[in-house]
């Protein structure tokens, strides 16, 4: 009783120690990033310039102030400058503002944007963000997850066959990784798009799109097929061949080598004493891929003009929008620290070697 | 030994095929466009089809400028709202079957110079002929053809080449243009003559000064091709003795150092600089003021401006339209632009061409300065050449980008753009002159003060002028908030009114008798309550107040005295103001009132007085609720919300006086059921009276699809003829030798896609004489032979003071049709008694 008792203490205490530096490190990440979007504060002097700038060439272009004298125009376009100032409050020092930003990200107040709208026009950075999640999980999710398990099981079909043509191959394509996706998104749309015009060359769905659901999701699988294969091509080889290579040094392991000399079948080989062991390494580049997810891939997302989170969030840079940068960088970061959280938890489980610092070894 | 036989006879088959193949019609592209227009017009008088030339349009988002060419040729897109100034896009499309493209001349590249003295260190644009002769020193030609691979034309002076001032004063700036034209040495004389009389030194190549190395630093702008300007001129300047540091920078980082930056400071000397303009300004005078004068800009480099005395008074006084005749404006603008040329504060290098590319198939009015997105008139003229209807795919590179309302919604291009096809305006400005043009009202009457200078130029104006223009007591100045009710001149002027303008603007027949797009009949309510909801926005004890409203509110206020409602059927009004135009038909177009359907504008109120919504995006902000959107997002429930209030309470709002203003029994409940309706059909509450209507919004897809207006007023070939822009061609033949003490002619050409080009379109045409010097010699206007042919006679006395040498001969056309004028040159060569001739010598 008292054993169990000291263990739920000890694994409270480790719980919380592990909850407070997550949360630290979070909390550091997220300031970096703010500090960081804003340029320590100097990007302030550029919206002020570019908002003068706007105003300026607005009022200029505008044939209601025609009529104005310079110097009367001068003031208006002063009086609208102060205005936009206010309006974004950069009439605040910055260093508060970067506390204001703080508080409300660790508390996943996402609040509004400062320039950005979302495509139905909200300005909640809530909206902004979720609304472009679908297409990111589809794309990404899809061809994450097909590049994952393919590899998976086609490295452990290749650490069996180790030598073989097959995997020669495979090693010899390895290098085509090197060329990111957008690289073989630009062919692929070349070749199947104008070449050979049988799927769409970029966008999430037809123009305009469907009224029928399901002609409507036919037209969303057709626009997927090209960005997921590019994904596919530029990460499935390495990825074969890096898992392949883990496989390789498990399966010579001396307990594999006693399965294998007392004539256990391949397959159990295989689930038993290669998998299980492995599990944890696995499941945490599983559950990193999918949390990887959240940050999209901007050029692929250009090349195929694909609504995702990626262009959000390159917009988000390119317009100085530190609330939706801060929003998308705050819920990566706790993602992160949820992950990270839940791995020192599955690996206790899933390895009975690893243990809380203390307990039985 | 066969097989080379095999290949030659096959070769000759190939050819004989070729030759028998039926070739291109070899019809001029104007005759070609006149018998489609033809078609097209048949096509519609048999089928009374009305409102826009095509079925449908769908607007699609495409950021990637290099596929368009691409999409195009394969018919998934028809037509990309921007211009785009990528050179290889520009080369596919000009060489493509199946694409083609429109040209804008709005956008410009200039060196911005920095005329200030440095706090250390010796700037040499300090120096007034050393900016000058910067014009002598580069060579715009070059830019132009090399850099820009042809899209762009050169530039000298601070107007745009395309837009009608710069037609109005085609001879003064050709004499400019040859005045300032490349000559290095020249350039080089006179700035050696400077730096030295600014005490620098000249060793081994170098300039020095106080023992320094004279450094120059060139702000480069990366974006685009002024890349490439950058390190031209950087090039050239470091060939003249100049250390040149090369600073590379995008718009922000640059914006820091040019434009926020103390230019004293000494941190940049040269800023390659770019202007866009999105749409014909028909009166650039104020541009000296602005370029030249620090009343441009509040800016620190504006305050370092400080030109002659002269310019200065000229750029005042255009600014101020203190001039009495068009003639006096031309002079002072004539003389303006020569003293802003010696200032030279920016050296003016190209007009920027963009391109707009289309499918070859496909036709529409393009702005000569704004492209697409500029041209109000592409929802009235957009077609497909050979046939009427269809469907075409639009492509712009954001669309959406802010929440639409038509109080203070998204002013962005390309929303803007789309915009345009659902609302019919009064008066459409002409995308190739920048004049209005009548579209739903019969003509107008304008009289201005005795001391205006204002022009008419179409015949559906009238344009008088008077003494004094009263006021009449009656006329609406304002809006009581707190009565509800309009205030009148005889209340807040008991003293008595003036205006400086007075419009009288009458309407189409049964123009109020017209439709919106979800089938409820207009009414003078539809016109009346936004210009309540301008005034109820700048009120502070109405819930509608916004302070971002004020500012621009004030500045109307400062100008408008007045309107009213002199007849309903059919409906004229009577606006007065103190705002002038050169223009009276702009006079008309800014005081002509725009309707707006009241109960939608009522919906976005309720939202408003609610606390859910707000029309602008500062009072969004302000109060942390949604910017209203009136076609997608969290707006769209609030409005539903309030679409059920409205209808169970018959909502009008300022009902005391718009009820005596709506159509027939129960109008709200009418026009509530009806907009209801729309919404639940079409997930929307933009309702508009355009051509088009807004079919549905797709935003996370980047899609809007518009159909066509099928009960819109007009028919469909209203605005036919409005195609393209009808640019004169000029060919200037004549002799190529002229013996001393004879007399000589020369024939000008003008015409139009092969065609003679209509006389009574013909604004003018001069002709300007320089010598071998480059000295004007003689002005005078051609003298016209038949349509399409003019005749420039030079007699004795006027060859013989051009003495021996080579001269030039520049014609300059300008047509009503067009802004953009067009220019044409001859080279001959005057020649002492007794010279055998080149063509004697032929025979």
């Amino acid at each position: 009783m008292n054993s169990r008792l000291r263990d739920f203490r000890r694994l409270g205490w480790f719980t919380l120690r592990r909850v407070l530096a997550l949360f630290v490190t979070v909390l550091i990440g997220v300031y970096l990033t703010i500090l960081i979007a804003n340029m320590g504060g100097k990007v302030d002097e550029l919206r002020k310039i570019q908002i003068r700038a706007t105003v300026s060439e607005s009022v200029r272009a505008d044939p209601a102030f025609m009529e104005m004298s310079s110097e009367e125009r001068n003031e208006l376009i002063q009086k609208q400058v102060q205005l936009r100032i206010e309006q974004r409050n950069l009439d605040e020092p910055f260093i508060w503002r970067s506390f204001d930003y703080l508080a409300q990200a660790i508390q996943l107040d996402l609040g509004r944007a400062e320039e950005m709208h979302s495509d139905t026009g909200s300005r909640a950075v809530y909206d902004i963000i979720v609304e472009r999640l679908p297409a990111t999980l589809l794309l990404f999710g899809t061809a994450n997850l097909l590049v994952f398990f393919v590899s998976v099981y086609a490295a452990l079909y290749l650490s069996r066959r180790y030598g073989s043509r097959l995997d020669r191959a495979v090693i010899g394509l390895a290098p085509s990784s090197a060329a990111p996706a957008w690289f073989y998104g630009i062919f692929l749309i070349l070749l199947f798009a104008f070449v050979v015009p049988v799927l769409p060359a970029g966008g999430m769905v037809d123009i305009p799109p469907p009224e029928d659901p399901w002609l409507y999701a036919w037209s969303v699988l057709e626009h997927l097929v090209l960005p997921v294969i590019a994904m596919f091509l530029s990460s499935i080889f390495i990825s074969i061949y890096s898992w392949r290579t883990f496989f390789l040094i498990h399966s010579s392991e001396d307990y594999v080598e006693m399965a294998r000399a007392k004539g256990l079948p391949s397959s159990l080989i295989q689930s038993r004493y290669i998998l299980r062991p492995t599990l944890a390494p696995i499941i945490t580049n599983f559950l990193l891929m999918l949390i990887g997810l959240w940050s999209g891939a901007i050029i692929l997302e250009q090349v195929f003009n694909w609504p995702g989170l990626g262009t959000l969030l390159f917009q988000a840079i390119g317009y100085r929008d530190t609330p939706v940068i801060i929003g998308g960088v705050v819920i990566f970061a706790y993602l992160l620290a949820v992950t990270v959280f839940m791995l020192d938890f599955l690996y206790a489980i899933l390895d009975p070697r690893v243990r809380i610092e203390g307990g039985d070894q | 030994m066969r097989k080379p036989i095999v290949w030659v006879l096959l070769g000759l088959v190939v050819l004989a095929l070729l030759m028998l193949l039926p070739r291109p019609s070899e019809r001029s592209g104007s005759a070609q466009s006149a018998e489609e227009v033809g078609n097209i017009r048949e096509a519609i008088d048999e089928t009374g089809r009305r409102g826009a030339l095509v079925d449908e349009v769908v607007f699609t988002q495409e950021s990637d400028v290099g596929r368009i060419a691409g999409l195009i040729e394969r018919g998934q897109q028809q037509v990309y709202a921007q211009g785009i100034t990528n050179i290889t896009a520009y080369h596919r499309l000009r060489d493509s079957s199946k694409g083609d493209y429109e040209t804008s001349y709005g956008s410009n590249t200039e060196l911005s110079l920095n005329p200030a003295e440095f706090k250390e260190g010796l700037n040499p644009f300090r120096n007034r002929r050393i900016r000058e002769a910067m014009n002598w020193l580069v060579d715009r030609r070059h830019v132009a053809e090399e850099i820009y691979g042809g899209m762009a034309v050169p530039r000298y002076l601070p107007m745009n080449t395309a837009f009608p001032d710069y037609a109005r004063l085609a001879e003064t700036a050709r004499a400019l243009e040859l005045k300032y034209g490349h000559n290095p040495e020249k350039a080089r004389r006179i700035i050696t003559e400077e730096m030295k009389a600014m005490g620098a030194t000249r060793r081994e190549g170098q300039w020095y000064h106080e023992g320094e190395a004279v450094t120059l630093r060139i702000l480069i702008r990366t974006e685009d091709a002024r890349k490439q300007v950058g390190d031209y001129i950087s090039n050239i300047m470091a060939d003249l003795g100049f250390t040149v540091r090369r600073q590379y920078r995008t718009a922000q980082e640059a914006s820091r150092i040019w434009i926020a930056g103390d230019p004293s400071a000494g941190q940049w000397n040269i800023y390659t600089g770019s202007w866009v303009s999105t749409a014909i300004n028909r009166d650039v005078s104020s541009n000296l003021s602005f370029y030249y004068t620090n009343r441009g800009r509040p800016d620190p480099l504006w305050q370092a401006y400080d030109p002659a005395e002269t310019l200065d008074n000229i750029a005042r006084r255009l600014e101020r339209r203190d001039y009495t005749s068009m003639e006096e404006r031309r002079e002072l603008m004539a003389e303006g632009m020569e003293l802003a040329m010696e200032e030279s504060y920016r050296i003016w290098l190209v007009d920027q061409l963009s391109i707009i590319p289309h499918a070859s198939n496909v036709a529409l009015a393009a702005d000569l300065a704004g492209g697409i997105a500029g041209s109000r008139l592409w929802p009235y003229t957009l077609r497909y050449k050979n046939r009427l209807g269809g469907s075409m795919t639009f492509a712009a590179p954001s669309m959406l980008t802010e929440p639409w309302n038509p109080v203070a919604g998204s002013n962005w291009l390309f929303d803007t753009m789309i915009m345009r096809a659902l609302n019919d305006p009064p008066l459409l400005p002409d995308p190739y002159t920048g004049l209005y043009r009548p579209q739903s009202i019969e003509g107008a009457e304008v009289t201005v003060a005795e001391d205006t200078v204002t022009q008419r130029t179409l015949d559906w104006v009238e344009l008088e002028k008077t003494d004094r223009i009263e006021v009449p007591a009656e006329t609406w100045i304002g809006w009581n908030a707190e009565k509800s009710r309009f205030r009148t001149v005889a209340e807040a002027h008991p003293e008595g009114l003036t205006a400086r303008s007075r419009t009288r603007i009458r309407y189409e027949d049964g123009y109020l008798d017209g439709e919106w797009h979800d089938g409820t009949e207009m009414s003078l309510a539809d016109l009346v309550l936004p210009w309540i909801l301008n005034f109820a926005r700048a009120n502070e004890n109405s819930p509608f107040f916004d302070p971002a409203h004020v500012p621009r509110f004030q500045v109307f206020e400062q100008y408008f005295k007045g309107w009213r409602i002199l007849q309903r059927d059919p409906l004229v009004i009577e606006a007065y103001s103190d705002q002038v135009f050169p223009d009276a038909e702009t006079i008309v177009a800014q005081q002509a009132m725009s309707p707006l359907p009241w109960h939608m504008l009522a919906l976005g109120m309720m939202g408003e007085r609610a606390g859910d919504l707000a029309f602008s995006s500062h009072k969004a902000d302000a109060n942390r609720v949604p910017w209203l959107s009136l076609v997608s997002g969290p707006s769209l429930e609030h409005l539903e919300r309030h679409l059920g209030r409205a209808r169970d309470r018959g909502y009008l709002p300022y009902a005391s006086v718009l009820a005596d203003m709506t159509e027939g029994e129960d109008p709200a409940a009418r026009r509530y059921e009806a907009i209801g309706e729309w919404y639940r059909e079409r997930g929307h509450f933009w309702v508009g009276n355009g051509p088009f209507y807004l079919h549905s919004v797709h935003p996370v897809e980047k899609t809007v699809v518009l159909r066509r207006n099928k009960d819109f007023r007009d028919p469909a070939d209203k605005w036919l003829d409005f195609s393209e822009p009808e640019i004169p061609e000029v060919t200037l033949d004549g002799p190529m030798m002229v013996t001393q003490g004879q007399s000589a002619t020369f024939t000008v050409k003008v015409t139009f896609g092969g065609d003679p080009y209509p006389a009574r379109a013909i604004s003018n045409l001069e002709y300007l004489l320089f010598d071998t010097g480059g000295e004007l010699q003689a002005q005078s206007k051609a003298e016209f032979v038949a349509d399409g042919r003019w005749r420039i006679r030079l007699d004795a006395e006027t060859v013989s003071e051009l003495g021996d040498g080579a001269n030039s001969l520049e014609v300059a056309v300008t047509s009503s049709r067009v802004a953009l004028p067009a220019f044409a040159s001859h080279a001959f060569a005057t020649v002492p008694v007794g010279t055998r001739l080149m063509e004697v010598a032929d025979e």
